[in-house]
């Protein structure tokens, strides 16, 4: 039962991460990521296969994080002179572009065979069994580092443009201030946060394949977002928790109804999470948590 | 690579190109009048093909009484989701409709999922032997799958430039508020639009159906090549979307010869960032950064 609830509270935190990469891109940036999963599967890879080959888990982290963000320079630098929606479209091409490459190119990643026996974070200090309890200690850290870099960053003069970009972006361009390059900074610091959660849960796994990549998460963490309330970070984490919440709670629920097929039941979760954007977006656009919508939208 | 191999790939990519350009074409409509890339065309055209499996098998129909049994749920389905969905989202940001779509996605792909599990399914179609020249090998099925989705988009062309629907459509298409300001009401326009997005959708799924196998991510894995061959016609111009993705999937098939056919991916989203960088406005269209 302990074991349980630390998985759950470590699925909680990986996830948060994500959120809150992707809450600085588009919740204070406007800018909308369809890709985020692709952000994420770079770092786990680049993570795993360094620690493969002898590198300190610190340093294999610390590699994740940078390849994720440098990752999105080019795609910020190609859709963001753009606007409108072509950054979705080439996120989420991305996204897929990655799990592609990491499913055929099997010399590197060994394909849909996965990467098994990738060093797991604190092996060795303390039994096994506690290693579950540091991984989530150290989660926990960097989620609050991570959230409060995000907050000083909304906070600072860089953040104040971002919003600015978000509310008004043709003001922004009047003040001689050059939208898209701070529209790619955005981008790339809440793609490196991805990378870096990535590689954390390489090494809390274990074992990773392209199947744990498909855009289903991308749209699990939007889901998180826009439930929460796009824009706070309360509401991120408050999302957070009740789609990790639905998503462990399902598997329950087979149990209790009974007649329903693993199959089955996997369809049902994303049709939950479907019908879920639609009536966010459609009946509480401010989000369950969000108090007034900050834009008038 | 000899060029009998590379003319039987351009073949493959002209029928498939026609194929998709229907659910293109319904991309580069709904952009142009609704105002947002739909991300649910994919997963109508999943239900398109999965229609068409279902009533062979529970019905009994021929092939042809089945795909317009296909087409006609697909239609109806698009319009329920504009009258409950993007309808109330007509006035808010694109963004919304953009998310809305992705939502719409997933519900459609998990009811089909629910019903028909995650095995593959065939349209039962009579197997007919290719006819040979000389090494250039043609289809009857690939023929027959041509001469259908021209008709298609012959009929929808003449639809949009002859009657005053389609005058009304391309004129909110050309500019909402004008339109709005000279006595055009849209609501018939976007029933118009809405049962001719699902319809083609339908039609696109059902004719892929034919051609490969029905799996539950048929359509979702053909959204980006479709966006790419939408962007490289020019978003928002219908002969545009019909010429990119013809353009494009020639030029996928070909290119699969040399890289393998898990590249397409990967090839369209190149493809993709090589008109975003250099001429993002496409073939035949306006550049969104305008708006």
């Amino acid at each position: 039962m302990e074991g349980y609830l630390i998985a759950i509270f470590i699925s909680i935190l990986i996830y948060l991460l994500l959120a809150g990469g992707l809450a600085l891109q588009y919740g204070f940036t406007g800018l909308v990521n369809f890709g985020h999963v692709g952000f994420f599967a770079i770092g786990s890879y680049t993570s795993a296969l360094l620690a493969l080959k002898g590198v300190p888990i610190p340093i294999s982290l610390a590699a994740a994080t940078a390849l994720a963000a440098l990752s999105a320079y080019p795609l910020g630098m190609i859709a963001l002179r753009l606007g409108g929606d072509y950054l979705a479209i080439v996120t989420l091409g991305f996204s897929e572009a990655v799990r592609m490459m990491l499913q055929t190119e099997e010399w590197l990643t060994r394909g849909m065979h996965g990467l098994p026996g990738i060093p797991r974070l604190f092996a060795g200090w303390v039994e096994p069994q506690k290693t579950d309890l540091l991984i989530l200690i150290l989660l926990v850290v960097v989620c609050v580092g991570v959230f409060f870099l995000i907050h000083h960053i909304i906070k600072s003069p860089f953040g104040r443009v971002i919003e600015a970009i978000r509310d008004n972006e043709v003001a922004v361009r009047a003040l001689g201030k050059n939208p898209a390059q701070f529209k790619t900074r955005s981008l790339m610091l809440g793609a490196g946060i991805a990378g870096l959660a990535g590689g954390l849960q390489a090494h809390y796994l274990t074992f990773i394949s392209p199947e744990q990549y498909v855009p289903l998460i991308t749209f699990y963490i939007w889901i998180a977002l826009v439930l929460g309330g796009v824009g706070s970070l309360r509401g991120v984490v408050m999302g957070t928790v009740l789609l990790v919440g639905f998503l462990e709670g399902s598997r329950f629920i087979r149990d209790v109804i009974g007649g329903v097929s693993e199959v089955q039941m996997a369809s049902l979760r994303i049709w939950v999470i479907g019908v879920a954007l639609i009536c966010v977006i459609l009946y509480r656009p401010q989000g369950l948590f969000g108090s007034s919508p900050k834009r008038s939208r | 690579m000899d060029w009998l191999s590379v003319a039987n790939a351009a073949i493959n990519g002209i029928v498939i190109g026609m194929l998709l350009a229907l659910p293109a074409l319904a991309i580069t409509l709904v952009f142009g009048i609704a105002r947002f890339p739909n991300a649910a065309t994919g997963d109508y055209m999943t239900l398109g093909a999965y229609t068409t499996v279902a009533s062979q098998a529970f019905l009994g129909g021929s092939v042809v009484t089945s795909v317009f049994g296909a087409m006609s749920v697909t239609a109806l389905v698009s319009l329920f989701f504009y009258f409950w969905v993007f309808r109330a989202l007509a006035e808010r940001s694109q963004v919304a409709r953009l998310i809305a779509s992705i939502g719409v996605a997933f519900a459609v792909r998990s009811t089909i999922t629910f019903f028909a599990g995650q095995d593959q399914h065939v349209v039962d179609v009579p197997l007919v032997r290719a006819w040979n020249f000389g090494g250039i090998r043609l289809l009857p099925t690939d023929l027959y799958i041509l001469t259908t989705a021209l008709t298609a988009l012959v009929i929808v062309f003449c639809i949009m430039h002859l009657t005053p629907t389609g005058r009304r459509m391309r004129a909110i298409a050309d500019n909402a508020e004008l339109a709005a300001a000279s006595g055009i009401r849209s609501k018939r326009v976007m029933i118009f639009l809405w049962s001719l997005t699902g319809a083609f959708c339908g039609l696109g799924g059902a004719l892929l159906g034919i051609k490969a196998v029905v799996v539950p991510e048929l359509g979702w894995e053909l959204l980006m090549p479709m966006f790419a061959g939408v962007i490289l016609g020019g978003i928002g111009s219908p002969v545009g979307a019909v010429l990119g993705i013809v353009t494009f999937s020639i030029a996928q098939e070909v290119a699969s010869l040399f890289a393998g056919p898990p590249y397409k991916i990967v090839f369209a989203f190149v493809i993709l960032l090589c008109v975003l960088l250099l001429r993002p406005q496409g073939m035949f269209g306006r550049p969104m950064a305008a708006r």
